[in-house]
Protein backbone atom coordinates (compact mmCIF):
# COMPACT_ATOMS: atom_id res chain seq x y z
CA UNK A 1 0.00 0.00 0.00
CA UNK A 2 1.56 3.36 -1.02
CA UNK A 3 1.45 6.55 1.57
CA UNK A 4 -1.64 8.21 -0.21
CA UNK A 5 -3.80 4.81 0.04
CA UNK A 6 -2.60 4.42 3.58
CA UNK A 7 -3.26 8.19 4.18
CA UNK A 8 -6.72 7.91 3.08
CA UNK A 9 -7.72 4.35 4.51
CA UNK A 10 -6.54 5.93 8.09
CA UNK A 11 -8.62 9.49 7.07
CA UNK A 12 -11.75 7.19 6.10
CA UNK A 13 -11.58 4.92 9.39
CA UNK A 14 -11.70 8.69 10.94
CA UNK A 15 -15.15 8.99 9.62
CA UNK A 16 -13.67 10.98 6.40
CA UNK A 17 -16.05 11.04 3.63
CA UNK A 18 -14.14 12.77 1.15
CA UNK A 19 -11.02 10.19 1.80
CA UNK A 20 -13.32 7.11 1.54
CA UNK A 21 -14.79 8.61 -1.79
CA UNK A 22 -11.60 8.81 -3.10
CA UNK A 23 -10.48 4.98 -2.31
CA UNK A 24 -14.09 4.11 -3.96
CA UNK A 25 -13.32 5.90 -7.04
CA UNK A 26 -10.11 3.89 -7.17
CA UNK A 27 -11.11 0.84 -6.35
CA UNK A 28 -14.46 0.74 -7.91
CA UNK A 29 -13.22 -1.53 -10.98
CA UNK A 30 -11.13 -4.13 -8.74
CA UNK A 31 -14.66 -4.57 -6.53
CA UNK A 32 -17.26 -4.64 -9.86
CA UNK A 33 -14.95 -6.63 -11.96
CA UNK A 34 -14.67 -9.42 -9.33
CA UNK A 35 -18.29 -9.61 -8.44
CA UNK A 36 -19.00 -9.47 -12.51
CA UNK A 37 -16.43 -12.41 -12.72
CA UNK A 38 -18.07 -14.50 -9.33
CA UNK A 39 -21.77 -13.60 -9.99
CA UNK A 40 -22.83 -12.53 -13.37
CA UNK A 41 -23.95 -8.97 -14.81
CA UNK A 42 -27.15 -9.29 -13.48
CA UNK A 43 -26.34 -9.41 -9.62
CA UNK A 44 -22.56 -7.48 -9.75
CA UNK A 45 -24.09 -3.91 -8.78
CA UNK A 46 -26.07 -4.54 -6.34
CA UNK A 47 -23.44 -6.63 -4.86
CA UNK A 48 -20.67 -3.78 -5.74
CA UNK A 49 -22.92 -1.33 -4.03
CA UNK A 50 -23.43 -3.76 -0.40
CA UNK A 51 -19.66 -4.30 -0.72
CA UNK A 52 -18.58 -0.58 -0.02
CA UNK A 53 -21.14 -0.13 2.87
CA UNK A 54 -19.85 -3.26 4.26
CA UNK A 55 -15.77 -1.45 3.93
CA UNK A 56 -17.16 2.02 5.04
CA UNK A 57 -18.73 -0.19 8.04
CA UNK A 58 -15.79 -2.10 8.72
CA UNK A 59 -12.68 0.46 7.69
CA UNK A 60 -12.15 1.30 11.40
CA UNK A 61 -11.46 -2.41 11.92
CA UNK A 62 -8.79 -2.53 9.28
CA UNK A 63 -5.26 -2.70 10.59
CA UNK A 64 -2.97 -2.45 7.76
CA UNK A 65 -1.49 -5.84 8.76
CA UNK A 66 -2.41 -6.62 5.04
CA UNK A 67 -2.80 -4.82 2.01
CA UNK A 68 -6.00 -2.81 1.47
CA UNK A 69 -6.63 -4.28 -1.32
CA UNK A 70 -6.18 -7.84 -0.01
CA UNK A 71 -9.07 -6.63 2.22
CA UNK A 72 -10.94 -4.98 -0.08
CA UNK A 73 -11.23 -8.50 -2.31
CA UNK A 74 -11.86 -10.54 1.29
CA UNK A 75 -15.05 -8.31 1.60
CA UNK A 76 -15.90 -8.37 -2.28
CA UNK A 77 -15.33 -12.36 -2.08
CA UNK A 78 -17.02 -12.85 0.79
CA UNK A 79 -20.13 -10.57 0.00
CA UNK A 80 -20.57 -12.22 -3.63
CA UNK A 81 -20.30 -15.88 -1.62
CA UNK A 82 -23.11 -14.48 0.66
CA UNK A 83 -25.52 -14.00 -2.24
CA UNK A 84 -24.76 -16.82 -3.98
CA UNK A 85 -25.66 -18.28 -0.54
CA UNK A 86 -28.89 -16.44 0.54
CA UNK A 87 -30.18 -17.46 -3.36
CA UNK A 88 -29.69 -21.04 -3.12
CA UNK A 89 -28.03 -23.58 -1.42
CA UNK A 90 -27.68 -25.53 -4.17
CA UNK A 91 -24.41 -27.84 -4.89
CA UNK A 92 -22.06 -27.26 -7.20
CA UNK A 93 -22.28 -29.50 -10.54
CA UNK A 94 -19.79 -32.00 -10.57
CA UNK A 95 -18.44 -33.61 -13.54
CA UNK A 96 -19.69 -37.68 -14.11
CA UNK A 97 -18.89 -38.11 -18.00
CA UNK A 98 -16.56 -40.65 -18.71
CA UNK A 99 -14.43 -38.69 -21.86
CA UNK A 100 -12.01 -36.70 -21.35
CA UNK A 101 -13.00 -33.06 -22.46
CA UNK A 102 -11.71 -31.40 -25.33
CA UNK A 103 -11.74 -27.50 -26.20
CA UNK A 104 -10.90 -27.35 -30.12
CA UNK A 105 -8.88 -24.18 -31.03
CA UNK A 106 -11.73 -21.62 -32.73
CA UNK A 107 -11.21 -20.98 -36.69
CA UNK A 108 -10.14 -17.49 -34.95
CA UNK A 109 -7.28 -18.90 -33.55
CA UNK A 110 -8.41 -16.46 -30.15
CA UNK A 111 -5.84 -18.91 -28.06
CA UNK A 112 -3.39 -15.92 -29.14
CA UNK A 113 -3.96 -13.10 -26.81
CA UNK A 114 -2.30 -10.97 -29.13
CA UNK A 115 -4.17 -12.09 -31.98
CA UNK A 116 -7.73 -11.06 -30.98
CA UNK A 117 -10.12 -10.04 -28.48
CA UNK A 118 -12.35 -12.52 -27.40
CA UNK A 119 -15.61 -12.46 -29.71
CA UNK A 120 -18.87 -11.71 -27.97
CA UNK A 121 -20.00 -15.48 -28.37
CA UNK A 122 -16.80 -16.74 -27.03
CA UNK A 123 -17.00 -14.34 -24.00
CA UNK A 124 -20.63 -15.45 -23.52
CA UNK A 125 -19.36 -19.35 -23.30
CA UNK A 126 -17.12 -18.46 -20.67
CA UNK A 127 -19.55 -16.67 -18.32
CA UNK A 128 -22.21 -19.38 -18.55
CA UNK A 129 -19.02 -21.81 -17.62
CA UNK A 130 -18.03 -19.85 -14.97
CA UNK A 131 -21.84 -20.23 -13.55
CA UNK A 132 -21.55 -23.57 -13.71
CA UNK A 133 -18.54 -24.00 -11.30
CA UNK A 134 -19.31 -23.99 -7.98
CA UNK A 135 -18.83 -20.91 -6.08
CA UNK A 136 -15.94 -21.62 -3.71
CA UNK A 137 -13.96 -22.86 -6.55
CA UNK A 138 -15.17 -20.04 -8.56
CA UNK A 139 -14.20 -16.97 -6.60
CA UNK A 140 -10.50 -19.03 -6.51
CA UNK A 141 -10.10 -19.86 -9.90
CA UNK A 142 -11.15 -16.01 -10.97
CA UNK A 143 -8.62 -14.75 -8.38
CA UNK A 144 -5.82 -16.67 -9.65
CA UNK A 145 -6.40 -16.68 -13.53
CA UNK A 146 -8.46 -13.46 -13.67
CA UNK A 147 -6.47 -11.50 -11.10
CA UNK A 148 -3.54 -12.82 -10.66
CA UNK A 149 -3.28 -13.65 -7.09
CA UNK A 150 -0.82 -15.82 -5.46
CA UNK A 151 -1.63 -18.58 -3.88
CA UNK A 152 -1.07 -16.98 -0.42
CA UNK A 153 -3.05 -14.40 -1.31
CA UNK A 154 -5.96 -16.09 -2.26
CA UNK A 155 -5.82 -18.63 0.86
CA UNK A 156 -6.00 -15.04 2.68
CA UNK A 157 -8.89 -13.50 1.08
CA UNK A 158 -10.53 -16.79 0.92
CA UNK A 159 -9.84 -17.41 5.10
CA UNK A 160 -8.35 -20.99 4.55
CA UNK A 161 -5.12 -22.61 4.36
CA UNK A 162 -2.83 -22.48 0.97
CA UNK A 163 -3.54 -25.96 0.40
CA UNK A 164 -7.04 -25.41 -0.07
CA UNK A 165 -6.86 -22.35 -1.58
CA UNK A 166 -5.19 -24.19 -4.76
CA UNK A 167 -7.36 -27.25 -4.13
CA UNK A 168 -10.15 -24.83 -4.91
CA UNK A 169 -8.16 -23.65 -7.72
CA UNK A 170 -7.57 -26.69 -8.89
CA UNK A 171 -11.39 -28.20 -8.96
CA UNK A 172 -12.55 -24.79 -10.35
CA UNK A 173 -10.18 -25.28 -13.16
CA UNK A 174 -11.30 -28.75 -14.36
CA UNK A 175 -14.91 -27.70 -13.78
CA UNK A 176 -14.27 -25.04 -16.16
CA UNK A 177 -13.20 -26.35 -18.61
CA UNK A 178 -15.70 -29.65 -18.61
CA UNK A 179 -18.46 -26.91 -18.63
CA UNK A 180 -16.60 -25.13 -21.70
CA UNK A 181 -15.63 -28.35 -23.64
CA UNK A 182 -19.70 -29.37 -22.74
CA UNK A 183 -20.97 -26.40 -23.62
CA UNK A 184 -18.69 -26.34 -27.23
CA UNK A 185 -19.92 -30.09 -27.97
CA UNK A 186 -23.41 -28.83 -27.77
CA UNK A 187 -22.76 -26.14 -29.91
CA UNK A 188 -21.68 -28.03 -32.96
CA UNK A 189 -24.24 -30.87 -32.64
CA UNK A 190 -26.55 -27.70 -32.82
CA UNK A 191 -24.77 -26.78 -35.75
CA UNK A 192 -25.00 -30.11 -37.70
CA UNK A 193 -28.37 -30.22 -37.02
CA UNK A 194 -29.19 -26.99 -38.51
CA UNK B 1 -7.51 -51.71 -19.56
CA UNK B 2 -9.37 -51.28 -16.35
CA UNK B 3 -12.17 -48.86 -15.95
CA UNK B 4 -11.13 -45.52 -14.43
CA UNK B 5 -12.91 -44.72 -11.77
CA UNK B 6 -14.14 -40.76 -11.56
CA UNK B 7 -12.06 -39.79 -8.85
CA UNK B 8 -9.18 -41.01 -10.68
CA UNK B 9 -10.30 -39.36 -13.61
CA UNK B 10 -10.57 -36.27 -11.87
CA UNK B 11 -7.18 -36.79 -10.39
CA UNK B 12 -5.55 -36.94 -13.79
CA UNK B 13 -7.87 -34.03 -14.65
CA UNK B 14 -6.73 -31.79 -11.92
CA UNK B 15 -3.05 -32.54 -11.97
CA UNK B 16 -2.73 -32.25 -16.25
CA UNK B 17 -4.61 -28.87 -15.33
CA UNK B 18 -2.08 -27.56 -12.54
CA UNK B 19 0.86 -28.64 -15.41
CA UNK B 20 -0.97 -26.45 -17.86
CA UNK B 21 -0.74 -24.03 -15.76
CA UNK B 22 2.71 -24.15 -14.90
CA UNK B 23 2.31 -25.12 -11.25
CA UNK B 24 4.34 -28.38 -11.14
CA UNK B 25 7.55 -28.81 -10.55
CA UNK B 26 9.97 -31.75 -10.15
CA UNK B 27 8.58 -35.73 -10.06
CA UNK B 28 4.86 -34.21 -10.54
CA UNK B 29 5.96 -32.11 -13.61
CA UNK B 30 7.42 -35.36 -14.93
CA UNK B 31 4.45 -37.76 -14.50
CA UNK B 32 2.00 -35.42 -15.52
CA UNK B 33 4.55 -35.41 -18.70
CA UNK B 34 4.54 -39.03 -18.93
CA UNK B 35 0.74 -38.86 -19.11
CA UNK B 36 0.61 -36.49 -21.67
CA UNK B 37 2.99 -38.42 -24.07
CA UNK B 38 1.77 -41.80 -23.54
CA UNK B 39 -1.96 -40.59 -23.98
CA UNK B 40 -2.84 -38.62 -27.21
CA UNK B 41 -6.75 -37.58 -25.35
CA UNK B 42 -4.28 -36.43 -22.21
CA UNK B 43 -2.11 -34.21 -24.87
CA UNK B 44 -5.48 -32.70 -26.50
CA UNK B 45 -6.83 -32.22 -22.90
CA UNK B 46 -3.42 -30.29 -21.80
CA UNK B 47 -4.05 -28.27 -24.91
CA UNK B 48 -7.69 -27.38 -23.78
CA UNK B 49 -6.56 -26.46 -20.25
CA UNK B 50 -3.96 -23.95 -21.93
CA UNK B 51 -6.59 -22.62 -24.44
CA UNK B 52 -8.68 -22.20 -21.80
CA UNK B 53 -6.18 -20.42 -19.58
CA UNK B 54 -5.22 -17.91 -22.27
CA UNK B 55 -8.64 -17.10 -22.71
CA UNK B 56 -9.34 -16.66 -18.98
CA UNK B 57 -6.09 -14.30 -18.84
CA UNK B 58 -7.53 -12.84 -21.50
CA UNK B 59 -10.56 -12.29 -20.26
CA UNK B 60 -9.07 -10.70 -17.00
CA UNK B 61 -6.79 -8.45 -18.52
CA UNK B 62 -9.37 -6.48 -20.26
CA UNK B 63 -10.37 -3.08 -18.33
CA UNK B 64 -13.85 -3.23 -16.51
CA UNK B 65 -14.82 0.19 -15.42
CA UNK B 66 -17.56 0.42 -12.67
CA UNK B 67 -21.05 2.07 -13.23
CA UNK B 68 -21.01 5.68 -11.84
CA UNK B 69 -23.82 4.71 -10.04
CA UNK B 70 -21.91 2.52 -7.81
CA UNK B 71 -20.01 4.63 -6.81
CA UNK B 72 -22.23 7.59 -6.31
CA UNK B 73 -24.17 5.62 -3.58
CA UNK B 74 -21.61 4.04 -1.78
CA UNK B 75 -20.63 7.80 -1.35
CA UNK B 76 -24.00 8.88 -0.76
CA UNK B 77 -24.56 6.30 1.89
CA UNK B 78 -21.19 7.08 3.59
CA UNK B 79 -22.20 10.99 3.58
CA UNK B 80 -25.60 10.06 5.76
CA UNK B 81 -24.30 7.56 7.88
CA UNK B 82 -21.56 10.46 8.50
CA UNK B 83 -24.24 12.93 9.10
CA UNK B 84 -26.23 10.30 11.03
CA UNK B 85 -22.91 9.42 13.10
CA UNK B 86 -22.72 13.60 14.22
CA UNK B 87 -26.17 14.10 15.05
CA UNK B 88 -26.41 10.81 17.09
CA UNK B 89 -23.29 12.29 19.05
CA UNK B 90 -24.93 15.80 18.74
CA UNK B 91 -28.14 14.53 20.19
CA UNK B 92 -26.55 12.60 22.97
CA UNK B 93 -24.46 15.47 24.38
CA UNK B 94 -27.66 17.86 23.90
CA UNK B 95 -29.42 15.35 25.78
CA UNK B 96 -26.79 15.10 28.65
CA UNK B 97 -26.38 18.55 29.23
CA UNK B 98 -30.45 18.87 29.42
CA UNK B 99 -30.52 15.72 32.05
CA UNK B 100 -27.23 17.58 33.85
CA UNK B 101 -29.44 20.70 34.10
CA UNK B 102 -32.80 19.45 35.05
CA UNK B 103 -30.48 17.18 37.41
CA UNK B 104 -29.15 20.50 38.82
CA UNK B 105 -32.72 22.40 38.55
CA UNK B 106 -34.14 19.42 41.05
CA UNK B 107 -31.31 19.65 42.95
CA UNK B 108 -30.82 16.07 42.99
CA UNK B 109 -26.96 16.05 42.63
CA UNK B 110 -25.18 16.00 45.89
CA UNK B 111 -23.21 19.14 46.41
CA UNK B 112 -19.27 18.78 45.13
CA UNK B 113 -17.08 18.85 48.14
CA UNK B 114 -14.54 21.98 47.09
CA UNK B 115 -10.80 22.03 48.00
CA UNK B 116 -8.75 24.66 48.43
CA UNK B 117 -6.08 22.90 49.24
CA UNK B 118 -6.47 24.10 53.10
CA UNK B 119 -7.11 21.13 54.78
CA UNK B 120 -10.53 19.62 56.77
Amino acid sequence: MNVEDRDLVARASRGDVEAFSKLVRANSSLVYRVALRVLGSEEAQDASQEVWIRVWRNIRGFRGESAFSTWLYRITVNTCLSVRQKESRREGWEYGGEEIPYLPEPPGGDADPEAAALSAERREEIEAALERVRAEHRAALVLRHMEGLSYAEIAEVLGVPDGTAKGWVSRGRAAMLVALAEADSDRNAKGSAE
Amino acid sequence: MTPVGEQERWEVLEKIGAYAAGELEGEEAREAEQLIFDRPDYRRLAESYARMLVMLSTLGNERVEAPEAIVNYAVRRAYVSAFMRQAEAFLGSLGRSYLDALVYYLGLRPPRRESYGGGT
